[in-house]
């Protein structure tokens, strides 16, 4: 840990950065996010499998704005979220000061560019026992599967927790918050959930970078990771696009490949 | 407060026959907002429109909703009688009653109940509805001419002959496409490059057309109007300005035989070479893909030879920047050769030739010299089978349309060597002769009548040589479908009409659809075969369709008119129906920039006073933009709406049908 806070305090010394956003230890022991503006108060910097918080999710927070030059402690998550952002025309090349522990070593990202091929490089087996979980619900039959998810998304109480989470749920003025036509139902009651959880699951499908933020704080303990999840794994797999791992917008709701494999488009 | 005016029309009796117009009208007069409801039998008609006119002063309406026909059929004569009463035009909606309505209903009570309900779905619209005025674009008056065959030269001579500018854009050395390589025409057999070669001359002539030759399309990009285009000039490596067309440098070239693409493969040119003797511009250019200069750096034999020093080895292609306000596609069409045709060897019987082929045997400009010799020994054929629908409507072949071309140019082809050879025995296997047209099936007659030409309905089934001879094997679906074995010296097929193979690239930088078999996609077969879908382009001759050189040309002037009555305008108006980005709630994520069919969406700095960039957000190009709405659905904060079709309005027209009053504005 001394090499990750000397070279922090060091960014801080040399006026390289003025904020520094990583982790200290929360009270269960969780990796707690933690905002350093003075490399004193670097002793409770750390980093370990706990920090799993997208630090991403903070990036384009107004608050922020009044620093001039931000470093970002990443995890594997908040990598790619950053290559989304950028792919998205949220965050440009240079903006930030991007770093990340690997086998115990900290490397310091020279550009973008660097953190695709990093991520290229890293990609994780996605979990078996989301699979399994995923699996399962496919197994189901359609009257089955409806039931789980009315039922399951019966108790969203709508505190948007999910999207505060969501590194990629960015958008100044969300659909459900537009009253001019008010198309998304507000109160949380049964249709104006499922209204809710189509239009969150189909604006993240083919953005989603599965950091499982959004199931994270959801207080209901509602699956919601497995709707994105789900959506993702289609467009990964009929179209090769995934969220994420590239700088270049690749998104698979809007392009059109002379290429594509289903004739009646071209 | 709205005040709307609802007019319902009984189209005569087809509206009235099936919905009761005055009940409609009265349910009507009782909608929030409704001031004034009445209907009448024709309300397209003068008194009718008056009837508008006068209540929109008299009520002070603030919205007016027609019930009527398709708005496709009316809503300009609607729309243009509410301006006339001073209101804007785009205050007046109009409910489908007829091909909605009453042509797809039985007269019943519930009948009526669904009209009005059209009714109020389009009065709440129309309360949301907001003045919009008309966009201007200002118009480049130039014209592109893309592919210089008949139907490009015949477009770009009536373009510049109403005196505005065209730029030819030809990719081979030479204009005159597939008319050049022509012996005869049908249906008057006159000689084509007699008819042909005045207007390429004309062409090159003419002080309003630039003409540019071993050339191609780079990118296009803008709209109506206000198109740019990059022109990739392909280095010629003969400076033609230099160049005073001698022809010493295409004596001397050592490199002598390179099959010849004028002369369909039947004769041979050298690596500097003028397609043929009439070309325009009549000065070489080098392939250097068959030059020893090229491939080995060696020989320079053209250079030391030429006494204008126009040769240019070091020459490079030139990317050349246009701005054009309308493009004419007129790249033609190519067609299937005969390796395409297993059962008949697939091209391995030199005797076995295309149309193309014969046409260039048979013409006085061929390699011999018009006098039929067939390929392989040179032999004066006695017997020739000619086989129409080569490939032609043959779904197993993945050609099912009919090429159109073939069955006249058959008929052709037989006579033609009937009348260089009286005693030659000429056979025509066909499926059906398609001879539409004026004189065309006199034509025909003509050859089967008078020139005795032996036409035999049925397909076949395979050719094979024996002792020197091609034995044509078919079947004669008129005599109860007897096999039938024909001995022949040469055997000429009518090969399918296809694309050229860079057709879908080619409308892809156009952005213009095209069809399964990457013909240019017209906008409406049969009301606007002239123009594609994207507007400013539009078609001319065979890249559209197979076609003959009477329809090229008629559909070539066809489109000039619609490019002069473009250019007759200095500003384009437009619809005003077109998608705008909401600055505040755009999170510039760009996502909508690809999505759109016509790059109408651009991005747009937003900036404080002193300069200082607060975001960039999406912007629409109001003269690329359609209005398809396609960004509207995809932008995620619903930053984007569409002028006449807002989401609010969209919004309270489903609401109205839901019977809720929970839409703003009531
Ligand atoms: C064997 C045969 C016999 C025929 N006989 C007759 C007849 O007797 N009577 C009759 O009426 N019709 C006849 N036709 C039909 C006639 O050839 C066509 O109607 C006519 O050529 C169509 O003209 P066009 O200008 O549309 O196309 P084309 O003649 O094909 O000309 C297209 C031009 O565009 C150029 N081009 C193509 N792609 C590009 C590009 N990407 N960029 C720039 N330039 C490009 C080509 O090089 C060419 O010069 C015959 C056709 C065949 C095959
Ligand atoms: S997993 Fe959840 S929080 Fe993470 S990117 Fe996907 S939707 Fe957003
Ligand atoms: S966090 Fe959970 S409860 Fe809250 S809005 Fe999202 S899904 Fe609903
Ligand atoms: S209009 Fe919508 S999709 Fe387009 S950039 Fe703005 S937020 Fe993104
Ligand atoms: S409405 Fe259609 S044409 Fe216009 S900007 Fe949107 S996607 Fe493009």
């Amino acid at each position: 840990m001394s090499e990750l806070i000397n070279k922090v305090s060091q960014f801080f010394s040399s006026g390289i950065i003025d904020l520094f956003i990583g982790y200290k230890k929360g009270r269960l022991g969780e990796g707690k996010p933690a905002f350093f503006t003075k490399p004193e108060q670097l002793n409770e910097l750390i980093f370990d499998e706990n920090c799993i918080v997208n630090l991403a999710v903070y990036l384009r927070k107004p608050e922020l704005k009044k620093y001039s030059k931000i470093g970002v402690l990443a995890n594997f998550g908040t990598l790619r979220a950053l290559l989304q952002l950028a792919a998205e025309n949220q965050i440009a090349d240079g903006q930030y000061l991007i770093l990340t522990v690997a086998d115990g070593k900290v490397l310091e990202f020279a550009n973008l560019k660097a953190i695709e091929e990093y991520v290229a490089n890293n990609l994780p087996k996605p979990n078996p026992e989301r699979i399994a979980f995923l699996k399962e619900i496919e197994s189901k039959s359609r009257e089955e599967r409806w039931e789980f998810w009315t039922r399951e998304l019966a108790s969203c109480i709508r505190c948007y927790a999910c999207r505060a989470a969501c590194p990629l749920c960015y958008c100044e003025q969300c659909l459900v918050e537009c009253n001019q036509p008010q198309w998304v139902g507000v109160p949380p009651t049964g249709m104006g959930n499922l209204e809710w959880h189509i239009v969150r699951a189909m604006h993240l499908a083919g953005r989603c970078i599965g950091c499982g933020e959004c199931e994270a704080a959801c207080p209901m303990e509602i699956p919601i990771g497995f709707l994105t999840q789900k959506l993702n794994m289609a467009i990964i797999s009929n179209f090769g696009q995934v969220p994420g791992t590239k700088l270049e917008p690749d998104y698979a709701l809007s392009t059109f490949k002379v290429d594509d494999k289903e004739n009646f488009i071209r | 407060m709205a005040r709307i005016g609802v007019f319902v029309c009984h189209c005569g009796e087809n509206i009235s026959s099936t919905v009761d117009c005055a009940k409609v009208a009265e349910i009507a007069s009782n909608y929030p907002g409704v001031v004034y409801s009445i209907d009448y039998k024709y309300m397209c008609s003068d008194p009718g429109q008056n009837l508008i006119k006068e209540a929109i002063q008299k009520h002070k309406l603030t919205g007016v909703v027609v019930a009527a026909c398709s708005p496709r059929m009316h809503e300009p004569t609607f729309r243009k009688a509410t301006a006339e009463a001073g209101l804007n035009p785009y205050l007046c909606e109009m409910a489908n009653l007829r091909e909605h309505c009453s042509w797809v209903h039985y007269r019943e009570d519930t009948t009526t109940e669904k009209a009005a309900e059209l009714v109020r779905v389009l009065v709440e619209k129309v309360k949301h509805n907001e003045e919009l005025y008309p966009i201007k674009v200002p118009i480049t008056k130039t014209a592109l001419v893309i592919g210089g065959g008949i139907g490009g030269i015949q477009a770009a001579l009536d373009i510049a002959n109403s005196g505005h500018k065209v730029i030819m854009v030809e990719k081979n050395p030479s204009i005159g496409g597939k008319m050049a390589q022509l012996s005869e025409t049908f249906p008057t057999l006159d000689c084509s490059q007699c008819i042909l070669t005045p207007r390429m001359v004309e062409v090159a002539q003419h002080p309003n057309i630039t003409l540019y030759t071993y050339a191609e399309i780079e990118s296009v990009d803008g709209f109506i109007g206000n198109f740019k285009v990059t022109i990739r000039q392909k280095a010629k490596s003969v400076d033609h300005k230099a160049c005073t067309g001698c022809g010493l440098c295409i004596e001397k070239c050592p490199i002598k035989k390179i099959p010849d693409e004028f002369n369909a493969g039947l004769g041979n040119r050298a690596a500097i070479y003028v397609p043929f003797p009439q070309a325009v511009p009549n000065k070489p250019v080098i392939d250097r893909n068959n030059c020893t200069y090229f491939l080995k750096g060696k020989c320079g034999l053209c250079k030391k030879v030429c006494p204008a020093d126009a040769i240019h080895y070091e020459q490079e292609d030139e990317l050349i920047k246009v701005d054009v306000g309308a493009i004419v596609a007129a790249t033609g069409f190519d067609i299937k050769h005969s390796d395409f045709f297993p059962e008949y060897g697939y091209g391995k019987y030199p005797d076995v030739i295309d149309g193309l082929q014969f046409e260039r045997l048979a013409s006085a400009s061929g390699p011999t010299l018009g006098v039929l010799k067939r390929p392989s020994d040179g032999k004066e054929p006695e017997s020739i089978v000619f086989i129409a629908c080569a490939g032609s409507r043959d779904p197993a072949k993945g050609i099912p349309y009919c090429s159109k071309i073939c069955c006249m140019y058959t008929a052709k082809h037989a006579m033609l060597f009937k009348h260089k050879n009286h005693h030659g025995k000429a056979t025509v296997f066909y499926m059906d002769i398609r001879a539409g047209g004026k004189m065309y099936d006199e034509f025909v007659r003509r050859a089967i009548e008078e020139d005795d030409v032996n036409y035999i309905r049925g397909r076949v089934s395979r050719i094979y040589e024996k002792n020197g001879k091609l034995i044509v094997c078919g079947v004669d679906t008129l005599l109860n479908s007897r096999p039938v074995e024909i001995e022949a010296d040469m055997v000429v097929l009518a090969t399918a009409a296809i694309a050229n193979s860079d057709s879908e690239e080619l409308a892809q930088k156009l952005h213009i659809s095209y069809d399964p078999y990457h013909f240019f996609s017209e906008a409406h077969p049969k009301l606007r075969p002239v123009e594609t879908n994207t507007a400013g382009i539009m078609l001319a001759g065979a890249c559209q369709a197979p076609k003959d050189i009477p329809d090229t040309v008629s559909q070539a002037s066809g489109t000039a008119a619609k490019v002069v009555a473009l250019f007759s305008q200095d500003e384009l108006t437009r619809e005003p129906l077109i998608a705008y980005v909401n600055n505040n709630t755009c999170v510039g994520c760009f996502l909508c920039q690809s999505v759109c069919p016509y790059l109408a969406i651009e991005k747009e700095e937003i900036r404080r006073r002193d300069g200082t960039l607060v975001k960039t957000v999406a912007k629409i190009n109001p003269g690329l933009c359609q209005g398809c709405g396609t960004c509207v659905a995809l932008c995620r904060s619903k930053s984007i709406d569409i002028h006449g079709y807002t989401n609010r309005q969209i919004y309270a027209e489903v609401s109205a049908l839901f019977n809720r009053r929970e839409y703003a504005g009531v």
